[in-house]
């Protein structure tokens, strides 16, 4: 459920996002060794039994990742995918640690802005799920 | 959690009146959930915002953007440089944020949508509870998890004032439990009833100048 | 060809290598800017305010007794790990704690991948000959020691990302090929030193691999190397080595 459910995904708008950071994203998705030493700065890999999908690096790379390796050219299908690794998986309490020094937080925030921009973000109040948001 | 309320909304389009174009910024942190200040209260507050001033007959020039937190220059660079496109800015971020805002971009306006209530808890979706007040020196372990600031109505630190009612509510007014009331009998179940007769000092109020914490392993790269 | 390979492509490979190195190292500072530094007077000072280390890591089973080990060598040397603590380097119990294997394994990889080059023997005669001065070389069984253990965590590396679960999720093509990139020409060149196979051959390939290695770093993940020193020692965050700076 997000708040523009019926407008199409302006992809237009989303590259215009992607390049403007480009240099950095992709210095930092270039530079994320896939080490892993990142996870157990997480509390909620640790707290859901260290399952990887809640790495920081294994959310970045699905999320800022997944949109730069589309070019921006993504559904709704994808931004509501993207929106679960983002805000589910992720409170961006920011005490993710990496090795070599890349900015998690940055990028999730960074997503997180790309999916606002296309209406896509939690209702805190939304009923019917089994899981609240927080 | 900070929770707050929007406020009216003639009091929000009577900040506005003399602006031209307008900028709406959300914050995706506590107002957001506290479903204050979010992107969608913002959307929201843009459409009654449009009616509003259609409806005498006027015009405004609004658009919207939410970041994820304004209390964080972290997350400021791309409102950093659309604010300057704008002659106001309405945040709905809670007052913190607001000055955050205004302090970052001190050339323009920046107004407050929401009134900032307190620190609390989620009761339910939407029903939201106070239970902190940010004294700055936390008692809860002595008074087994009630706060006598936040919940009892004349802030007493020793004990009940000697006007708590037979049902056990304040007599300030009779929907409050007494909190000592309440106090002692949670000290009570957790067998810790000695508790009470512990006689605190008279409070440092510390709450009427702006505090400042570091947290102790930064001092060093902080303080001179 | 090879008089190409062995002779002006060389200077070709390191000169990319370094330029590329100092290009991308100008490029993304200039992304950077400088954090306002406003010092201000210390809050009062609270009796038994005493705070843990801030990076205590996530303990796990193997970090547990490096843990205690840095807890016991803290207070044993109290007053030397204080003044480095504040005065030469954070001593942060940083990922070494909840990962002592890898942190160690990955620090010997790092500094044998550069010692060896650097120190061995032949290279620094090549070098003497090409620009008049070397670096002090070390004896040839002492690099070749080095050359095996940086093989051994080389073989480390690959096999945890093979078969540990968590690091296969995150893996792609190009990890392996970086992986393969770096270590070939320390095994080429290894072959050609111990003269197994044909030795003009395997020097040529040893040459050819040295110089995409080298090509290949400013341009792809392996400039991490240049890029942990901007981040962790520039970019001010909770992790930084020092006050950092800078900020984006």
């Amino acid at each position: 459920m997000s708040v523009h459910s019926d407008k199409a995904v302006d992809t237009k708008q989303i590259k215009k996002a992607l390049a403007k950071h480009k240099n950095k994203m992709k210095a930092y998705l270039s530079h994320c060794m896939h080490c892993s030493l990142c996870a157990e700065s997480c509390f909620l890999f640790m707290a859901h039994d260290k399952d990887p999908r809640y790495m920081p690096s294994f959310k970045v790379i699905n999320s800022v990742g997944s949109l730069y390796r589309k070019r921006g050219n993504v559904d709704r299908t994808t931004l509501e995918k993207i929106k679960k690794i983002v805000w589910k998986s992720c409170v961006l309490c920011t005490r993710c640690y990496c090795p070599v020094g890349v900015d998690v937080p940055d990028m999730i925030a960074f997503a997180r802005g790309i999916c606002r921009s296309q209406g896509v973000c939690p209702e805190f109040d939304e009923t019917g799920a089994m899981e609240s948001w927080l | 959690m900070i929770v707050g309320h929007r406020k009216a909304l003639d009091e929000i389009a009577g900040m506005i009146i003399d602006h031209k174009k307008i900028l709406i910024v959300g914050c995706g942190g506590c107002t957001s959930i506290c479903l204050a200040g979010g992107q969608r209260e913002v959307d929201g507050l843009d459409a009654d915002l449009r009616a509003h001033f259609e409806e005498g007959g006027g015009h405004v020039d609004t658009d919207v953007f939410t970041i994820e937190r304004q209390c964080n220059a972290d997350f400021f660079a791309d409102l950093d440089e659309m604010i300057p496109l704008y002659d106001a800015v309405l945040s709905m971020a809670c007052g913190a944020g607001v000055q955050f805002v205004a302090e970052r971009h001190p050339s323009v306006p920046v107004f407050p949508t929401l009134n900032t209530d307190f620190v609390g808890v989620d009761r339910d979706v939407g029903w939201y509870e106070e239970n902190c007040r940010t004294c700055g020196d936390c008692v809860l372990g002595d008074t087994a998890g009630i706060c006598p600031v936040t919940r009892c109505a004349k802030g007493l630190f020793n004990g009940p004032c000697g006007g708590t009612r037979a049902e056990g509510t304040c007599e300030v007014d009779p929907e409050v439990p007494c909190a000592w009331f309440e106090i002692h009998k949670r000290l009570k179940t957790q067998g810790r009833l000695s508790m009470i007769t512990k006689v605190r000092p008279a409070r440092e109020w510390v709450n009427q100048t702006r505090r400042t914490v570091i947290q102790e392993p930064y001092k060093e790269r902080y303080t001179k | 060809m090879i008089e190409f390979i062995k002779g002006p492509m060389v200077w070709i490979a390191f000169g990319m290598f370094f330029a590329g190195l100092v290009f991308q190292g100008f490029r993304f500072f200039r992304l950077t800017r400088r954090k306002e530094r406003r010092l201000i007077p210390a809050p009062p000072k609270k009796a038994g305010n005493k705070q843990t280390k801030k990076n205590v890591p996530v303990p796990t089973r193997e970090g547990m007794w490096i843990q205690h080990l840095f807890w016991w060598v803290e207070r044993k040397f109290a007053p030397l790990t204080r003044l480095a603590e504040k005065r030469i380097f954070p001593m942060r119990n940083s990922v070494a704690g909840t990962h002592p294997i890898v942190t160690g394994v990955t620090v010997i990889f790092h500094v044998f991948l550069f010692a060896t080059p650097i120190f061995l023997l032949a290279h620094n005669e090549l070098v003497a000959s090409a620009l008049g001065f070397s670096l002090p070389s070390l004896a040839d069984s002492t690099t070749d020691m080095m050359t095996m253990v940086f093989l051994a965590c080389a073989a480390f590396f690959l096999l945890r990302r093979i078969f540990v679960h968590r690091v296969r999720a995150i893996s792609s093509v190009f990890d392996y090929f970086a992986w393969l990139i770096t270590v070939v020409p320390f095994v080429t060149g290894f072959l050609a030193y111990h003269q197994f196979f044909d030795y003009d051959k395997m020097l040529t390939v040893h040459i050819i691999l040295g110089e995409i290695m080298l090509i290949l770093v400013p341009f792809t993940k392996l400039g991490h190397m240049i890029y942990f020193f901007l981040y962790r020692f520039f970019i001010g965050s909770e992790y930084s080595f020092g006050q950092g700076s800078r900020a984006w």
